[in-house]
C-alpha cells in the first residue's frame, strides 16, 4: 500500500533524486553516536512546537486569565498536566542537548573554515532559544514568572543610553502588565517560531552545501585506533596534522540507514526521558502574580542559575553593568567571532590546546557557579508551599483584623504568634470548619474554606512556633 | 560477519534498520497522538453539571397562566465562572403542581413568548405555536416544548436548568 502510493507519487513528482539527496548524504568517517545532537535538538524543537500549539488551545494571554487558563490546563484538561510537562521539560532538555551539540562542534573544530556560516547561524539559533526561554517563562503569570521576568527586563536597563528605552519597549510601557504579557506571547508563539524556522532551514542548507565535518584528520579515530591504511606517523609536538581529505574519502557512509537509525534511537530516548519527567515530576504553578508583593524572591530556571549566581558577585555601579550587559554582550560577540579568531583549518585537538583550554575553563566556571548556586539555594530556608498559601489565606480573609502575629494585628481574638505550640492539627481543622465546635461562644466567624484551604491555613498556624 | 563500518548495510540488515527507525518514530508518534487527542477533545467529554436553582416563591405564580421567571446560575465557562440568567416559563396548574418549560423553541432555538389573548406560546422566528401543555399547535416545531425538572422546597420553586438540541424530533440533552 505504502510502496504503491510512493510509486504513484514518484512517477509524478520524481522523488528519487530528492530521496537520494536526503538519505545518501555522505557521513565522513561513518555514522557515529557523537553526531546525534543536532538531530536531537531538531526533534526537541519539533516537540516544543507541537506541545506549544496544543497549549495555545486553552491558554489566554491576559493578566486576568493567563494564570487561570494554565491552572485549568494543569487540573481540568485531560492529559493537560502531561502536555504542559512535556513543554516544560522539553525546554530543559533542549538546553542540555544544545549544550552537547555545541560542545561536540567545538571539540571537533567543526566551526572552522569552511563552516563559519553554519556556526554563526547556530549561535543565532542559540540566542533565539534563549529568547523562547525568556518570553515563555512569563506566560503562566504566576509569582515566579512575574518576578523573574521583572528581573530579566531590568537587566536590560543597564545598557548605556538606550537602557531605559529598551526596558519600556520590552514591557510595552511603564509597567509589567497586560501589554507585556501580550507582546511576550506574540513573540513566543509567532515572531520567534517564524524566525527560528528560517534559521533552522538555513543551518541545514549550509550543512548540506558544505557537508558535515566528520572526524579530524591525523588524530585518533573514535575507537581510539589509528586508521589502518594510513597509519599516522608519530608527529613532533605542535606540528600541524596532515590535511583532511584522505580519511574522509576512504571511509564514508551514507546518512541512511545507520546514522538515521542512531538519530531515531536517540530521539526516542530523549522523548522517553522528557515524557517520564513530565509524568513524574510535577511542575506546579506558584501563586498568581501579585505585582504588589515585593517580598517574593524569584529563582530562575536551572539553566540560568550560573548567571544568577554570577550576578550575586557582581554588584555595584561598575561591576553591575559589566555583569548585566558587558560580559553577556562580549560573550555573544566572542561566540560569533570564534571561527575568525581561530581560523586555522587544523581541527585536531592536539594542535588546538589554547582554544580547548579556554573552553574547558569556561565550562568549569559555569559548573562551579551552578554548584555554588545550588548550595546557596539549599541553605535558604525553604518555605513549605502549604504554609505560604496558608499565610496568603490569612491575609486574604483579614484574620489580622482580630488576631495578632508577632505584634502585628488586632487584639480581639487570641494572639497567634506561637499557636503552633499549643494547638494540634485536628483541633485547628475542626476549629476552622466550625469555630463553635471547639470554642463555644466564640465570635470567630465560619469562613468558607475548601479542604485544601483548610489544610493550608492549618499548616501556616502549625508553623507559628517558638524557635521556628 | 561484521561488515566494515565504512560501507552502508544492505539487504536484510538495511531493512532491519529501516524497521527499527519506523518503530522508533511510530512509538513517539503514538505516545504523542493519544494524549494530544484526548487533550483536545477533553471539553467535549465533560457533562454539564446539574444543580437546582431558585426560581422564586411558588405562591406568587398565577394559577393557569404561564409566567416567566428568571433563574440565575453560575456556569463554568472553561477557566471562568460566569453568572447566567435564563428566563424559564412556569405554569402553575394547582397550588403545588408547577410545570416549567425551557424558554428555547424546539424548532431552531429562538426565545418564544406567551400570547395571553390566544393562550398560546408563540415563537417570533418561524411562527411555531404551543399550547399550555407544550404541545405543538402550529408552525414547524418538531417536538413539544422541553420540560425542566422541578421541585418545590419551602415554598420556593426549584428548577434544574438544561438545554436540549433544537430542530430534532427526539429530546436530546446537550
Amino acid at each position: 500500500m505504502a510502496s504503491k502510493l510512493y510509486a504513484w507519487l514518484d512517477s509524478r513528482l520524481k522523488l528519487k533524486p530528492v530521496k537520494d539527496t536526503l538519505l545518501d548524504e555522505p557521513i565522513p568517517g561513518g555514522a557515529s553516536w557523537i553526531y546525534v545532537f543536532g538531530s536531537a535538538t531538531l526533534f526537541l524543537f519539533a516537540l516544543q512546537a507541537i506541545t506549544g500549539m496544543f497549549l495555545a488551545v486553552y491558554y489566554a494571554p491576559t493578566p486576568d486569565h493567563a494564570y487561570d487558563s494554565v491552572r485549568y490546563i494543569e487540573t481540568q484538561v485531560l492529559f493537560g498536566a502531561f502536555v504542559r510537562g512535556l513543554h516544560h521539560w522539553g525546554a530543559s532538555a533542549m538546553v542540555v542537548v544544545i549544550g552537547l551539540h555545541m560542545l561536540q562542534v567545538f571539540l571537533y573544530g567543526a566551526y572552522k573554515p569552511p563552516r563559519e556560516a553554519m556556526w554563526i547561524v547556530g549561535v543565532l539559533l542559540l540566542l533565539l532559544t534563549m529568547g523562547f526561554a525568556f518570553t515563555g517563562y512569563l506566560l503562566p503569570w504566576d509569582q515566579n514568572a512575574y518576578w523573574a521576568t521583572q528581573v530579566g527586563i531590568n537587566m536590560a536597563g543597564g545598557v548605556p543610553f538606550v537602557g531605559t528605552f529598551l526596558v519600556k519597549v520590552m514591557r510595552g510601557g511603564e509597567m509589567l502588565g497586560a501589554l507585556t504579557l501580550s507582546r511576550f506571547f506574540a513573540v513566543h508563539v509567532l515572531f520567534l517560531p517564524a524566525t527560528i524556522a528560517v534559521l533552522v532551514a538555513l543551518h541545514m542548507f549550509i550543512l548540506r552545501r558544505v557537508g558535515p565535518a566528520g572526524p579530524w584528520s591525523g588524530g585518533l579515530d573514535r575507537r581510539g585506533k589509528r586508521p589502518e591504511s594510513s597509519p599516522a606517523p608519530p608527529r613532533p609536538e605542535g606540528q600541524p596534522s596532515p590535511p583532511s581529505g584522505e580519511r574522509r574519502a576512504r571511509r564514508s557512509e551514507p546518512f541512511y540507514p545507520r546514522q538515521v537509525f542512531m538519530d531515531a534511537v536517540v530521539m526516542l530516548g530523549v522523548f522517553a526521558v522528557v515524557a517520564v519527567l513530565a509524568l513524574t515530576v510535577a511542575f506546579p504553578l506558584a501563586d498568581k502574580a501579585n505585582p504588589s508583593d515585593h517580598s517574593f524572591i524569584p529563582v530562575p530556571e536551572w539553566y540560568f542559575l550560573f548567571y544568577y549566581q554570577f550576578l550575586k558577585y557582581m554588584e555595584g555601579p561598575i561591576l553591575g553593568p559589566i555583569a548585566t550587559w558587558v560580559i553577556p554582550g562580549g560573550f555573544i560577540a566572542l561566540l560569533l567571532a570564534l571561527p575568525f579568531l581561530d581560523p586555522s583549518k587544523d581541527r585536531a585537538p592536539s594542535s588546538r590546546r589554547t582554544v580547548l583550554g579556554l573552553g574547558a575553563l569556561f565550562l568549569v566556571g559555569v559548573f562551579a557557579l551552578v554548584g555554588l548556586s545550588l548550595h546557596d539555594l539549599q541553605e535558604m530556608k525553604r518555605t513549605d508551599p502549604a504554609v505560604a498559601s496558608g499565610k496568603a489565606l490569612y491575609d486574604q480573609f483579614g484574620c489580622i483584623g482580630c488576631h495578632r502575629v508577632h505584634a502585628a494585628g488586632g487584639s480581639v481574638g487570641p494572639d497567634l504568634s506561637y499557636v503552633g505550640d499549643h494547638r494540634d492539627r485536628d483541633w485547628l481543622i475542626k476549629h476552622f470548619r466550625d469555630p463553635q465546635s471547639t470554642s463555644p461562644g466564640s465570635i470567630m466567624p465560619k469562613f468558607p474554606l475548601d479542604e485544601r484551604q483548610l489544610t493550608d491555613l492549618t499548616a501556616y498556624m502549625l508553623s507559628l512556633k517558638k524557635g521556628a | 560477519m561484521e561488515k566494515s563500518e565504512g560501507q552502508a548495510p544492505d539487504g536484510a540488515r538495511r531493512s532491519f534498520f529501516a524497521w527499527l527507525i519506523m518503530a522508533s518514530a511510530g512509538l513517539i508518534g503514538i505516545s504523542l497522538a493519544v494524549p494530544l487527542g484526548g487533550y483536545v477533545i477533553s471539553p467535549a467529554l465533560k457533562r454539564r453539571e446539574k444543580s437546582w436553582v431558585d426560581a422564586g416563591p411558588v405562591g406568587d405564580l398565577p394559577v393557569g397562566e404561564p409566567a416567566q421567571r428568571d433563574v440565575v446560575m453560575t456556569l463554568a465557562d472553561g477557566y471562568r465562572e460566569i453568572a447566567a440568567v435564563k428566563g424559564v416559563w412556569a405554569l402553575r396548574r394547582e397550588t403545588n403542581d408547577v410545570t416549567v418549560y425551557s424558554p428555547i423553541c424546539t424548532h431552531l432555538g429562538c426565545g418564544f413568548r406567551w400570547d395571553g389573548d390566544e393562550k398560546k406560546f408563540k415563537c417570533p422566528c418561524h411562527g411555531s405555536m404551543f399550547d399550555t401543555e407544550g404541545k405543538v399547535v402550529g408552525g414547524p416545531a418538531p417536538r413539544p416544548l422541553d420540560r425542566l425538572p422541578v421541585k418545590i422546597e419551602n415554598g420556593r420553586l426549584m428548577v434544574q436548568y438544561q438545554e436540549f438540541k433544537s430542530g430534532v424530533k427526539a429530546q436530546e440533552e446537550i
